[in-house]
């Protein structure tokens, strides 16, 4: 069972959607993208039809990403059983919702242009995603960490 | 003797003898293409093009080794002998054999200038006497962007299918407030993308053909025009309701009324174009439906391609030509003012706070989010032109002005 965060449950997920049809039909997606967990920051890598890398990087890197979706460790998780439990987000646990409801924004960048590739693979981020419901993860924060 | 006298029968004229001596042809090898049947203008043409001698020498073998001119089929085959770069292998990438992938050599070179008026494909050789297509753009600044190739491959990988993707059989009925606001929305938004690929349509035939990336990438804009023009259409018939008022169309004016193609972008793709994402991302938020929500996030994807384009252009123009930052400003001027006075649309305004709130009776928190909506809008706008290099915070039309952010949103630069 993959616990959250880790390049390994990154890794998990990167996998299923490389072999996943529906991933590659929603076209291809050209972008780094940050995951910042709390204090915790990966970069996973899109180039093309797949998702070609996980790894963990520090602050620095931020402003070579074209963008990061950053939240708590607890509304990381909140989202991720979300999905899990319905199969894929509900109505109000999208990227693009979260990125609206919190206050404090989630898809964030230091550049307004790579920032809008949130939107142009917006549909293949939340398929990314939504893919994690098929995998049992552990959390490193919460009740049942 | 014979060869003397053949010789002496053909008469070099002086602009090709003068020609020649640039471009290192000999006179004999002139007198033989003479002799062998050669216009002078397709000398003088080929000579202009920088074809060499050795290379005429060259082509000329080929034909005697392909036994032109002796007994048997009179073929012409000329066209096999045309000066391109020949030898060509693009090599495809992990995206495919992409546009930029085939811009190899002499035909990956944009120039800063197109010369032609005809249809005449980057990289092929010109024929004379070919009749011209009547286009206006022929200078780089005026459209390029260094994205357009990418961006074309990437409109027809993500394109998508309204009729068959959007699971339509699971929407549910609505109360009737609020399916009439998502039809006026719905109305709104189709009436726009129609708009958009018949103003995209119009100018498609003004941009000459150097360029044909950038051509190639507004066709599926306008095929993207006629795709959203479908779907809100199609959602405003699919679940007890139907269309709505018409727009005002204030702000379609500054797009119809542009004469000159970087105003229109400016005004179409960057400016309506960065205010119609940020209310599909609300759409997308407040959409009562799981196929809604995918519909706009599809929408978005669309949409935020276009603003990548505009923006790219607008870059382009003002780092090779300063002198056009001035005009630039007035665009976005003339712009701004005619999408805020679209704001007297009350039907749709009304309607996305019906939307934003669940229903009329909250319309009140509705009207808030929608002034939300116009904060990030202005804000998006903002930062977007910051990348092109402009600075509009201090000129922002008065109307939108008061949206604008007063600090940076983090104290980082993060945005």
């Amino acid at each position: 069972m993959p616990k959250f965060p880790s390049v390994d449950w990154f890794d998990t997920v990167r996998n299923m959607v490389n072999a996943d049809e529906a991933f590659r039909r929603l076209g291809t997606v050209d972008a780094r993208v940050g995951m910042k967990i709390g204090d915790v920051l990966y970069e996973v890598t899109f180039e093309a039809f797949e998702c070609t890398g996980v790894k963990e990087v520090d602050e620095n890197t931020l402003r070579e990403l074209d963008f990061w979706l950053e939240q708590t460790p607890e509304e990381w998780r909140d989202m991720i059983e979300n999905i899990k439990t319905h199969g894929a987000a509900d109505l109000s646990h999208t990227l693009n919702t979260i990125d609206l409801t919190n206050p404090e924004g989630f898809a964030k960048s230091y550049d307004g242009y790579k920032r809008d590739a949130f939107y142009r693979f917006n549909q293949s981020l939340q398929h990314f995603f939504d893919s994690s419901a098929k995998i049992d993860t552990q959390f490193a924060v919460g009740a049942n960490a | 003797m014979a060869d003397q006298t053949a010789a002496t029968a053909i008469e070099i004229p002086p602009d090709i003898a003068e020609m020649a001596k640039t471009a290192a042809w000999p006179e004999d090898l002139i007198r033989t293409l003479l002799e062998r049947g050669a216009e002078p203008a397709d000398l003088k043409r080929y000579m202009g093009m920088g074809v060499s001698a050795d290379q005429v020498r060259e082509f000329m073998a080929q034909q005697d080794a392909a036994g032109v001119g002796q007994a048997g089929p009179q073929l012409d085959l000329a066209w096999m002998r045309v000066p391109t770069e020949w030898g060509t292998r693009a090599k495809p990438t992990k995206h495919g054999l992409t546009l930029d992938a085939i811009n190899v050599g002499k035909y990956g070179d944009v120039p800063d200038r197109w010369e032609y008026a005809s249809e005449m494909p980057r990289g092929a050789v010109p024929i004379l006497g070919v009749e011209g297509m009547g286009y206006t753009v022929y200078e780089k600044q005026e459209l390029w962007a260094d994205n357009a190739g990418a961006l074309y491959e990437e409109a027809i990988q993500r394109r998508w299918r309204p009729a068959s993707d959007i699971d339509w059989a699971s929407l549910q009925p609505l109360p009737d407030d609020l399916e009439r606001a998502i039809c006026q929305i719905c109305t709104h938004f189709s009436e726009k993308a129609q708009l958009e690929a018949d103003v995209l349509a119009g100018w498609e035939p003004e941009l000459s053909y150097g360029y044909h990336e950038v051509k190639l990438y507004l066709a599926t804009v306008i095929f993207e025009g006629a795709r959203h023009a479908e779907v809100f259409r199609k959602r405003a018939l699919s679940n007890g309701g139907g269309l709505g008022l018409q727009s005002t169309g204030w702000g379609f004016r500054s797009v119809t009324d542009a004469r000159n193609f970087t105003e229109m972008i400016s005004v179409q793709m960057l400016l309506q174009d960065g205010f119609t994402l940020a209310q599909y991302e609300f759409c997308e938020k407040y959409a009562p439906h799981a196929a809604e929500k995918l519909l706009f996030r599809l929408a978005m994807q669309d949409k935020a391609r276009h603003v990548a384009y505009a923006l790219a252009h607008l870059k382009y123009v003002l780092l090779h030509k300063h002198d056009r930052r001035g005009e630039l400003d007035r665009y976005l001027d003339k712009g701004e003012a005619m999408l805020a006075a679209d704001d007297k649309d009350v039907a749709t305004r009304e309607a996305f706070a019906v939307l934003f709130a669940g229903g009329r009776d909250n319309i009140a928190t509705g009207l808030q989010t929608y002034e939300d909506m116009r904060r990030r809008q202005v804000a998006q706008y903002l930062e977007r032109l910051k990348w092109a290099t402009m600075d509009r915070a201090g000129q922002l039309f008065p109307a939108l002005r008061q949206y604008a952010p007063q600090t940076e949103s983090n104290g980082t630069g993060a945005h």
